[in-house]
């Protein structure tokens, strides 16, 4: 078997490590506070306010619409940003087990990912207030969210372990990363709809993270989503997925020397 | 199972990156000026720590490394545990592995002895319920009682030190490999990771022990390595006596 497939199907068979690692993590980080992980709830529940009032009132849109979509689009950024910010030393930072453990190394990723979710989880809760406090309707196509969601995250696990395979190997992209981050947020509709742009639009489409937010926030604000949407998430996941497959099979073991 | 570890004209070579090289900067000046200065962007230092290493270690055998410091002990130890993979040459391994090599390794300083217990009784490949099986041994053993509810980062290093044998001989393996780390604990560990250690020998199927006291080595191994400049040779106990 070649050695990136070796490695994922190890992975695959241990999700309870998994787990267990994502939330020692999460634990570890939230030790020594009263809150914990409501922290992250708690933050989102005020940037969704402050930025809530004043964004609609900028965008002169009524505030029972434009503060739901926000809100689905400030969670979704958060996941989706910090995720891509950590995968860059998803492997360096890890160095300590890489180095002493034969496990495999398509692990840490999901292990990232994974603790991110569980973060997600935490803000998911705070989408439903806001929709009952704002009168959303509620109907089937939310359903739709949660297969979205999955696509988002499956997508999101190719894409850790692409950028942490190459951060392993070139430290500078921690930082260009995390510097251009806060940039494609205002390229991405977080706090607004693609729709809003006047004539490129359409181009928005090109930005993978757009069709991420797209593609969870039309069945969360009750609205079907469009098919292309889909089209694009699915053939991103195939792409992409070959793509990092071929790269990590090519230099799953030199991971262990360069971390 | 059996415990066997065999070692097939094994060569482990790898890259020095400095900062120029782990750049991307350079990287792209390196596209950019198509090539000119390659020598310099470009120039890796390969470094061959291991070079066509040839032997089988049987169930039953505790194996001494010695060499010098950089003679390739440890890139030899995590060659076994599986950390790192040859370039060339065949690797046998049969059996749990379990290693102590770093200082620390898989630990969180921010989770508590307990918490630690369970995170590298499950990074080791253990159950929960192995673990909770193995807690009272691993109490006994580190004496370190309250401790033990404290987060890591507030221990010495000889106290880290037990955690970590303690948790690495827990896991019953087949295969220990264990890298010079005795040295930081106190007299009566020392004396305890003695004891604990020919109870172990007698279960463990392949021990590797890498260390600098000949003493020690003597005193645990039955076979011993010796490393120069990454090239193995096996030698005697009659050769390490003479010095």
């Amino acid at each position: 078997m070649s050695p990136g497939l070796a490695d994922l199907c190890r992975t695959a068979r241990m999700p309870g490590l998994i787990f267990y690692m994502a939330w020692s993590d999460i634990r570890a980080r939230y030790k020594r506070s009263v809150l914990g992980p409501l922290w992250i709830t708690l933050s989102t529940a005020i940037g969704v306010v402050g930025m809530g009032f004043i964004w609609s009132a900028l965008f002169k849109i009524d505030r029972t619409t434009y503060i739901p979509m926000l809100t689905v689009g400030l969670i979704l950024w958060q996941f989706m940003s910090a995720c891509i910010n950590e995968s860059t030393t998803a492997f360096t930072r890890q160095a300590n087990i890489i180095r002493n453990l034969n496990l495999p190394l398509s692990l840490y990723p999901a292990q990232l990912v994974l603790r991110h979710v569980l973060n997600l989880a935490h803000n998911i809760p705070l989408f439903f207030i806001v929709a009952l406090i704002l009168g959303v309707h509620f109907n089937a196509h939310m359903l739709m969210a949660a297969p979205a969601l999955l696509l988002v995250v499956l997508n999101l696990y190719w894409m850790s372990l692409l950028i942490g395979t190459l951060g392993a190997r070139f430290r500078d992209l921690e930082y260009l990363v995390s510097m251009v981050m806060p940039l494609i947020m205002f390229m991405s509709p977080v706090m607004y709809r693609p729709g809003a742009l006047p004539s490129f639009g359409k181009y928005m489409w090109f930005n993978p993270l757009a069709d991420m937010i797209e593609i969870v926030r039309y069945p969360l604000l009750g609205t079907p989503t469009p098919m292309f949407i889909y089209a694009i998430n699915i053939g991103m996941l195939a792409i992409g997925g070959a793509l990092t497959f071929a790269l990590f099979n090519a230099k799953r073991n030199r991971i262990a020397f360069w971390v | 199972m059996t415990a066997l570890l065999t070692f097939d004209d094994v060569t482990i070579q790898y890259p020095i990156y400095n900062s120029r090289n782990m750049s991307l900067r350079n990287q792209l000046i390196r596209i950019g000026t198509g090539g000119r200065i390659e020598t310099e962007a470009g120039h890796v230092q390969i470094v061959t720590a291991l070079r066509g290493a040839t032997f089988e270690i049987r169930q039953g055998d505790a194996v001494g490394l010695i060499g010098h410091n950089g003679a390739g002990k440890s890139t030899l130890l995590r060659t076994m545990a599986g950390v790192y993979t040859p370039m060339h040459g065949r690797i046998t391994r049969q059996g749990r592995v379990a290693t102590m090599l770093d200082l620390g390794a898989g630990m969180d300083p921010d989770l508590s002895g307990y918490e630690n217990i369970t995170r590298m009784s499950m990074l080791l490949g253990l159950k929960k319920a192995e673990i909770a099986a193995n807690l009272a041994d691993i109490e006994a053993f580190t004496e370190l009682g309250n401790f033990l509810q404290l987060p890591v980062r507030t221990y010495s290093a000889g106290m880290t030190t037990r955690l970590l044998f303690a948790v690495a001989t827990s896991t019953k393996p087949d295969i220990l490999l264990v890298d010079e780390m005795f040295g930081t604990g106190d007299a009566e560990f020392q004396h305890k990771a003695k004891a604990r250690m020919e109870n172990l020998l007698q279960s463990v199927g392949i021990f590797v022990f890498a260390s600098h006291s000949m003493e020690t080595v003597l005193q645990y191994c039955n076979r011993f390595f010796f490393l120069e400049h990454g090239t193995i040779k096996e030698i005697g106990r009659e050769d390490i006596k003479a010095g």
